[in-house]
């Protein structure tokens, strides 16, 4: 058992701390600018010390995912055997379809390969247990990133900055129920608003028109304009295109890009023209889309 | 050394440990919650008012190294101090199984509440099974690290109180 205390209240001190809480809560989700930097800069402080012990405890680290994840490489290693397989099967199809996508880039001029970028290499999931769907890459202000900016791997969006410091940034991936993204389906030129689902694909959930022409495998690109992201960036294809729908289409788009086995990525460093407070910053988001 | 200081020396140390090594070696994903365990053992050596503010600044770090909006966890961490702390002087007996139950308890509880709190102000929580596995196994890892963690705290918290007075009743 504990000490014996002195006469307390805790009553009136637990309601003070909550208010003084929900008024930081409030100022941060509110944007204060002061908040924000109070944060970065104690994780700027640890930044130091996270590094010297990401290198310290690798020996650690391997003997601990050797002892406690095992099972899930051996998970990993079939899997990939199984995609192995199932590649080497579509190998013949897979320069057709290659084909295919750079033409239908191509007739609605896209030079996503032209853009510039910085490669990063993903340190793993960030600090803690809150919040899913992020990770932590190796680069921030100091290698010329900022909040906002897309990333992508050579198949296509992953995701985009959400928290930049120092030298370390996170990364809300397009799969987070909160990721919101302007899209443009190849064929038919419809644009939509194209949100995560949490379960590796996104929904486009306004925009399309009810009789839209879409096709199954339908290539979809970001659409740029007022969007935060740049234009024409490979998402996905169609995997379900809602035709009898009677009051809003949802079409379900596969992403391009494997968000299981990543190991490298590129945040492009163009910020599209126009005003970024579009509709990606939807009325519900945090303190930063 | 003061109180302050001594609470103080050990919050730093526990949001250093929480951002670096901790976070290095996860378990099916998930770390080890251990600036809400200090606050729970301050609140449970140093009493509910004292536990109240230290878990206050325990949640305001915790904010800072997640990612969190600032005051998320500072919200959720008072009052679940202050419920074990009262918790703790209602209890008749306490053993190490119990003690670590309750750790582990309070840490779910934590993780529910912020999450609870977080999706309330737009921010996405796990999936329920997810956040069950996570809950749980976070709270296993804590209070497997509870008893080194215990013997810091209360050579922190309950610096200027008087020494614990056991009273028995005589049998027959």
């Amino acid at each position: 058992m504990a000490a014996p205390r002195p006469a307390e209240r805790p009553r009136p001190t637990l309601l003070l701390l909550a208010a003084a809480a929900l008024t930081l809560l409030t100022l941060h989700i509110r944007g204060a600018a002061p908040l924000d930097a109070f944060q970065q800069g104690l994780r700027d402080i640890l930044e130091p010390l996270r590094s010297v012990t990401d290198t310290a405890t690798d020996p650690i680290q391997t003997a601990w995912n050797g002892i406690f994840g095992y099972e899930d490489l051996r998970a990993e290693n079939e899997r990939l055997a199984v995609e192995l397989a199932r590649l080497r099967g579509r190998s013949v199809t897979d320069a057709a379809d290659r084909e295919l996508l750079e033409r239908l880039l191509g007739e609605v001029g896209i030079d996503y390969t032209q853009t510039d970028t910085v490669v990063v290499r993903i340190l793993g999931t960030p600090p803690g247990n809150f919040g899913t769907h992020r990770i932590e890459v190796d680069a921030g202000t100091d290698d010329g990133l900022s909040e906002g900016l897309a990333v992508v791997t050579g198949a296509g969006l992953v995701g985009r900055l959400e928290q930049v410091d120092r030298s370390r940034s996170t990364v809300i991936l397009a799969t987070h129920p909160k990721f919101l993204v302007g899209v443009r389906l190849v064929d038919s030129q419809d644009e939509g608003l194209a949100r995560g689902t949490g379960r590796g694909t996104l929904k486009i959930e306004a925009g399309i028109r009810l009789d839209a022409d879409i096709g199954w495998n339908e290539a979809v690109v970001t659409s740029g304009g007022r969007s935060l992201l740049p234009p024409d960036i490979p998402v996905g294809h169609v995997i379900d295109t809602d035709e009898h729908a009677e009051y809003e289409r949802s079409v379900v788009i596969d992403l391009n890009a494997d968000l299981e086995s990543l190991s490298f990525l590129n945040v492009v460093l163009a910020h599209p023209e126009g005003d970024p407070l579009d509709v990606e910053s939807g009325p519900t988001e945090g303190p930063r889309p | 050394m003061t109180l302050r200081l001594r609470v103080l020396l050990v919050l730093v140390t526990a949001v250093a440990l929480e951002g670096t090594l901790l976070d290095e070696l996860r378990v099916g994903g998930v770390s080890v919650e251990l600036l809400l365990l200090v606050a729970v053992l301050t609140g449970y050596h140093g009493g509910p008012e004292r536990g109240a503010i230290t878990a206050f600044f325990a949640g305001l770090l915790h904010d800072s190294i997640v990612g969190a909006p600032l005051g998320l966890h500072a919200l959720v961490y008072p009052p679940l101090v202050v419920a074990v702390s009262s918790l703790e002087l209602r209890m008749l007996r306490s053993t190490p199984v119990t003690d670590g139950l309750a750790v582990l308890a309070a840490v779910a509880a934590g993780q529910g509440l912020a999450s609870a709190v977080g999706m309330l102000f737009g921010l996405l929580g796990p999936t329920p099974q997810e956040f069950v596995r996570q809950a749980v196994l976070a709270g296993i890892l804590t209070a497997v690290v509870a008893a080194p963690v215990n013997r810091v705290v209360r050579w922190a918290a309950t610096s200027g109180l008087p020494g614990t007075i056991e009273i028995h009743r005589g049998a027959g």
